[in-house]
């Protein structure tokens, strides 16, 4: 999977979370995400419909004990 | 007579409640330890002797009148400077910050100092807004080892580490988002429990990401960090996370290890060790198998996947927090908070929303991998502490780099929201310390503090004190 980030896309959500940047810092940003970006991307995650965040408690207190 | 500021945390609670000691002498010690190291270390922020001594005093009056208020009658400590009292500045480590006074009491705050009778100290100094493994600090100055100024503390809770290490605190209080306890208990000799997700109250205390947060304490023992979670563990109606979450089982903290099952992993957690950690890593197996722990390899899942939903939560989540101040005032942070920060804006809605769903699948398949094992042993780090020289890249290009190697360890375990004691466990050949890892099943906490008390009372590592040089 291309996980690649681009400068144009961190531009567009930093608009449209209206946080100004430096001339440079789209390119740094995208530089310093892609790793992240693209390992997850690349996990074959098959989420189920019905899993939400929420979905970590029952799963955390179900594996409290052995 | 053995100095005062050297014992222990249930050594002086004990000796102030039979009044042995008295709160007055322990405070006194701690501040003449303080004067010697702090200009060394610049482990504190605000040092507040003449509040401390006429707490101390009160305390020693309510003792002789009415008894003890608590476990911790007299006993004075300090924190991370996130955690708030009422009245009283908490500047989070930031120029943001510099200067705000609370409002209210963090809820960890009310029951160590209100309830369990705790006086402060002061406060510790801190990563800015706990968002640096390393412990550096440009608003305050760095933090420094105690083992060896040159050599970082580890953060974000860099003055916490410094500050137990040195014995210039019975314990602090530290955060662990993404390796803020452990990291520091590593780097600098003590023993850091980094609790389960949801097993103690945030509320009151800065937020870094409010999916990874956890508040626990550095201490010289399990049995010290035992001490404080019995306090501070359990529901709070401020923070819902902790909805139904059971009080400290102090019983279960104290049973026997024998026939415990511990889990090694057989890739990631031991690839590229440095040889002092892989030497230490072996001789704390050998240290278990006399305890009678049992060994079993465990294959996890890949943990980079798991980190890399780490980082994604971490940073959107840190981002969302601090985006008023990013609007209003960025050039009040430190170049490399900024970046990080700045990071967050680079993820979509999706991926940070499939991060958090991940987190349930993904805490299942760590437990089916490990099967019925109680402990999983892993090392804190893959090396001794690096110079501070070495780490302080500010926001050049490497820093990234530099952010990753630190914290290869510690995230997929935020991420699973698993319990860990942190224990020292070696000395590396320059002197450094060596930190292990018993990284628990959820809500396991009283289970790793029981195989640390249990480690630590066949090891010495965890009694060593630096020496000012």
């Amino acid at each position: 999977m291309n996980g690649k980030v681009t400068p144009e896309r961190v531009a567009a959500i930093a608009a449209a979370a209206r946080v100004p940047l430096r001339s440079d810092a789209a390119a740094r940003i995208a530089n310093a995400v892609t790793p992240a970006v693209a390992r997850f991307g690349d996990e074959p995650i098959a989420l189920a419909l019905e899993i939400e965040p929420a979905t970590y408690v029952v799963i955390a207190r179900g594996g409290a004990k052995r | 007579m053995t100095d005062p500021a050297l014992l222990s945390l249930a050594e002086i609670a004990a000796r102030i409640r039979s009044r042995a000691l008295s709160s007055v002498e322990a405070t006194q010690a701690l501040l003449a330890r303080i004067a010697q190291w702090q200009p060394k270390l610049n482990a504190y922020v605000r040092i507040e002797a003449d509040e401390a001594l006429q707490a101390a005093r009160e305390a020693d009056g309510h003792l002789a009148r009415s008894g003890p208020k608590g476990p911790l009658h007299g006993v004075p400590l300090a924190h991370k400077d996130m955690y708030y009292f009422a009245g009283k500045p908490a500047g989070c480590g930031s120029k943001v910050r510099d200067g705000w006074i609370a409002p209210e009491s963090s809820t960890v705050i009310r029951r160590l100092h209100d309830e369990a009778g705790a006086i402060r100290l002061g406060a510790l100094n801190m990563a800015e807004f706990a968002y640096g493994p390393t412990g550096h600090n440009a608003w305050h100055g760095h933090a420094r080892n105690p083992w060896n100024t040159a050599h970082i503390t580890g953060g974000s809770s860099s003055g916490s580490g410094a500050a137990v290490a040195a014995r210039l605190t019975y314990a602090a209080l530290g955060s662990d988002t993404g390796g803020s306890i452990r990291l520091p208990a590593h780097f600098c000799g003590v023993t850091g429990l980094k609790v389960s997700y949801g097993r103690v109250s945030r509320a009151n205390a800065m937020p870094l990401s409010f999916t990874l947060d956890t508040v626990g304490p550095l201490a010289q023992s399990a049995e010290d960090c035992a001490l404080i979670a019995e306090i501070i563990f359990g529901a709070d109606p401020l923070d819902p996370v902790t909805d139904g979450a059971p009080a400290w089982n102090k019983a279960a903290a104290e049973r026997p290890v024998g026939g415990l099952k511990v889990g090694i992993p057989n890739s990631f957690y031991v690839d590229d060790l440095e040889p002092d950690v892989a030497a230490a890593l072996d001789e704390t197996k050998r240290t278990l198998e006399k305890l009678g722990a049992g060994f079993v390899s465990v294959d996890l899942p890949d943990q980079t996947a798991v980190a890399a939903a780490a980082l994604i939560v971490i940073a959107c989540e840190a981002t969302s927090f601090h985006a008023p101040w990013l609007r209003t005032r960025a050039e009040d942070y430190t170049p490399q908070v900024r970046n990080r920060l700045e990071n967050g804006l680079a993820y979509s809605a999706i991926e940070y929303l499939e991060a958090l769903r991940w987190r349930g699948p993904a805490l299942a398949a760590h437990l089916a991998a490990i099967g019925d094992v109680d402990i999983v042993l892993a090392p804190a780090s893959r090396a001794a502490a690096p110079t501070i020289e070495e780490t302080d890249v500010g926001g050049g290009t490497n820093a990234e780099a530099v952010i990753f190697a630190l914290t290869r360890f510690m995230r997929p375990i935020n991420y699973l929201g698993l319990p860990v004691l942190s224990a020292p466990a070696g000395h590396s050949r320059a002197g450094l310390p060596i930190g292990m890892q018993f990284i628990g099943r959820p809500h396991g906490d009283e289970t790793v503090v029981a195989l640390g008390r249990a480690f630590q009372t066949v090891t010495d590592a965890h009694r060593r004190v630096p020496q000012l040089s």
